[in-house]
């Protein structure tokens, strides 16, 4: 049996956390928009470099101001995934506050910052802007397109390996 | 009896299981699920691998609201309570809160749709607000970078025209000259449309000889249509007063885009101008003008494609023009709250018509004209009113050397940048400046700031003219704020011009003699 580990999806609502979720899980994706309410979670197993991993994953209600986020939903966390919609930038303008307060709740577990519906935007656009607003992400993803999905789990799991 | 119900109640929402450290079931009541003793938790479903963190906690209670579970092809929202115990097990309450967390679910969705929406709308918008500015910067850059040597075409044609030229160059400069001013008439009507699109174009009503103005219209469209071999019949209402209140600048532009429009498309027969109204000694009457051709006409489909912007009937193509025209005269008249009518037979001919309500001035009596002034000054003082220009563009000095000399009025002396505009005035005596807006070192806005901010009276209160090739309304406020008296606009009017320097000249020494006097006293 390989090791569990407990990821959080967060962010705001209705950037594509529960589609990135299903992309990488079922490779399935829808365009209608379901909110998630409370918490919906999936698991699969990922072997990176021959060892295996279980990621269990929990995809959060959206909220903006992550103060909000109940303990008991981020209990246990090995890595957070801080997903925003790059065609909206509110999504991603209060990122340093919401970052800020992640660091000082949960200091030990790392944050992967993504930016999703890639497919909608001009990407050096995209990149210019997050650049101006010192954003530091780790990949432009595309639920709708697959882009970049499995990589970024793919290196989240390869992290967690690393650091078991 | 309580105790029956509370039991039926709970049996059917809740679940107890208690779950060692292992994650195995040790006991399951499976009111709500069927779980399987012995089994690994985790294997029901992928929410119990928390329980580990639970076991590590220094909570010993823990509540997980709203936990989503798929179970047998049916969506559960749970809440779930667990609670460490002192032998190592871990109790795990399941309350089935399906049907409240349905309706919530219900309201969320709408909720954050309509957020959504509105977040992408706004997006929207602040794209279009880019580039809209974009383009208002872009139609601003190209006007003026043509503007420019247009106005020297303009200018040194009219100097031509004065010199000693055959009648066959005389008209081969007519034809330029006409070519020339329709560029300038391009130029105006994409502005204006870009000006009418952003909202940013203003309706300004005040008073004017109204009947001196459309019976100038119809003189001037009069000896037009005489050229083209066409008659023209003019009307007037004598229920119409002399002097009405409305946009003056914009009634000229719709029927001077009309009356065009029907010199254009007509090649026999007569154009018709008529302005009346069907009342009389109100303070408001509506005014209805009415230009009808015996021209081309129009296909009555396709009538409704005349008001597109840069929509030019294949036909109607062949005359030229940007077919902004009649788009901007529909967007005017609207914005004077009247709607343009437009009635035509293909190969007979069109009539347009609009009707606006005006303002009837209490005044009916004409204005004393100050024309006594022109010349006075030569008479009064035997010394020519010196001007200082601020123009680097060489073509445009020489212009306007040009324009100065045959006027004979005023002396002129050039400065190349605003530095040196500033060096002359404080070495020369002037009685106006002229400045171009963009010069290299000191643009024209600086340099007429400086002016303001001189310690010397007889410098700051100098009247100042801008002179530009730019033609919007925020060039024209900046101008404005920077303390200039007058703005023209390039190819340069020579008649604009020197009616300006006339009046600002007599202004300016009303306004002088005044402070002497006061001085005096």
């Amino acid at each position: 049996m390989s090791a569990s580990k407990k990821i959080v999806l967060l962010g705001h609502f209705g950037v594509g956390k529960s589609s990135l979720l299903r992309r990488f899980v079922e490779n399935t994706f829808s365009d209608n928009y379901v909110v998630t309410i409370g918490v919906h979670i999936m698991k699969k197993q990922v072997s990176v470099n021959s060892e295996s991993i279980t990621l269990v994953i929990w995809d959060v209600e959206g909220t903006d101001d992550f103060t909000e986020y109940r303990s008991s939903y981020l209990l246990g966390a090995s890595s957070f995934i801080y997903v925003f919609d790059a065609s909206r930038p509110v999504t991603y303008s209060d990122i340093k506050f919401n970052l800020s307060h992640l660091k000082e709740k949960y200091p030990q577990v790392p944050v992967h910052i993504i930016g999703n519906k890639v497919d909608l935007v001009d990407k050096n656009e995209i990149q210019e802007a997050l650049k101006q607003q010192d954003i530091q992400h780790s990949y432009l993803s595309s639920a709708k397109t697959g882009e970049n999905v499995e990589q970024l789990f793919k290196d989240v799991a390869a992290q967690l390996l690393k650091n078991a | 009896m309580l105790d029956t119900l509370r039991q039926e109640f709970f049996d059917k929402t809740v679940q107890v299981l208690l779950i060692d450290k292992k994650l195995k079931v040790i006991s399951s009541d499976d009111h709500l699920f069927s779980i399987r003793k012995e089994s690994n938790i985790t294997d029901f479903h992928p929410f119990f691998y928390t329980l580990a963190n639970v076991f590590e906690s220094s909570n010993k209670e823990q509540s997980f609201f709203c936990v989503q579970m798929e179970v047998l092809g049916r969506l559960y929202f749970i809440d779930i309570k667990t609670a460490l115990k002192d032998d190592n097990t871990v109790a795990v309450i399941l309350i089935d809160l399906t049907d409240h967390y349905k309706t919530v679910h219900q309201i969320k969705q709408v909720r954050n749709e309509s957020i959504i929406n509105f977040n992408v709308t706004q997006e929207l918008n602040q794209q279009l607000e880019i580039q809209r500015g974009f383009k208002d910067k872009f139609l601003a850059n190209v006007s003026h970078e043509i503007r420019t040597p247009l106005n020297s075409i303009l200018g040194f044609i009219s100097v031509l025209e004065n010199t000693d030229i055959t009648r066959e160059q005389l008209d081969i400069l007519a034809i330029i000259k006409d070519s020339s001013k329709n560029l300038v008439t391009i130029l105006d009507d994409l502005m204006d449309i870009s000006k009418i699109e952003a909202g940013k174009l203003e309706i300004r009503k005040r008073r004017f000889d109204f009947r001196e103005f459309v019976e100038t219209l119809g003189k001037t469209y009069e000896l037009r249509a005489a050229d083209k071999r066409l008659d023209f019949e003019f009307n007037i209402s004598p229920k119409l007063p002399k002097f009405l209140v409305g946009d003056h600048l914009r009634l000229n532009q719709i029927l001077i885009n009309l009356l065009e429009n029907a010199l254009k498309y007509t090649h026999q027969g007569t154009i018709k101008f008529t302005v009346t109204t069907d009342s009389q000694n109100a303070r408001r009457i509506p005014v209805t003008f009415i230009v009808e051709d015996t021209g081309i006409g129009i296909p009555k489909n396709k009538i409704d494609h005349i008001f597109e912007s840069f929509t030019q009937l294949e036909k109607r193509g062949l005359f030229g023009g940007s077919g902004l025209g009649l788009s901007i005269v529909k967007q005017l008249t609207e914005l004077l709250e009247s709607d343009l009518q437009v009635d035509s037979i293909d190969g007979e001919g069109s009539t347009f018509s609009f009707t606006v309500q005006m303002g009837v001035s209490h005044n009916q009596k004409r204005e004393k004209k100050n024309k006594l002034k022109k010349n006075k000054r030569d008479k009064t003082d035997g010394k020519r009113p010196r001007v200082l220009l601020g123009e680097d563009v060489e073509v445009n000095q020489l212009l306007m050397l040009r324009l100065f000399s045959d006027h004979g009025a005023y002396s002129i002396d050039i400065a190349k940048d605003g530095e040196k505009v500033l060096e002359f005035l404080n070495r020369y005596p002037y009685d106006l400046v002229i400045l171009d807006l963009t010069m290299p070192i000191m643009d024209g806005l600086d340099t007429a700031v400086q002016i303001r901010n001189n310690p010397n009276k007889k410098i700051n209160k100098l009247p100042i003219i801008a002179l530009t090739g730019r033609t919007g309304q925020e060039e024209q406020d900046a101008a404005k704020e920077a303390g200039m008296n007058a703005y023209l606009t390039k190819p340069i009017d020579a008649e604009l011009l020197f009616e300006t320097i006339d009046r600002l000249l007599s202004r300016y020494k009303r306004k002088d003699k005044t402070l002497k006097e006061k001085g005096e006293n």
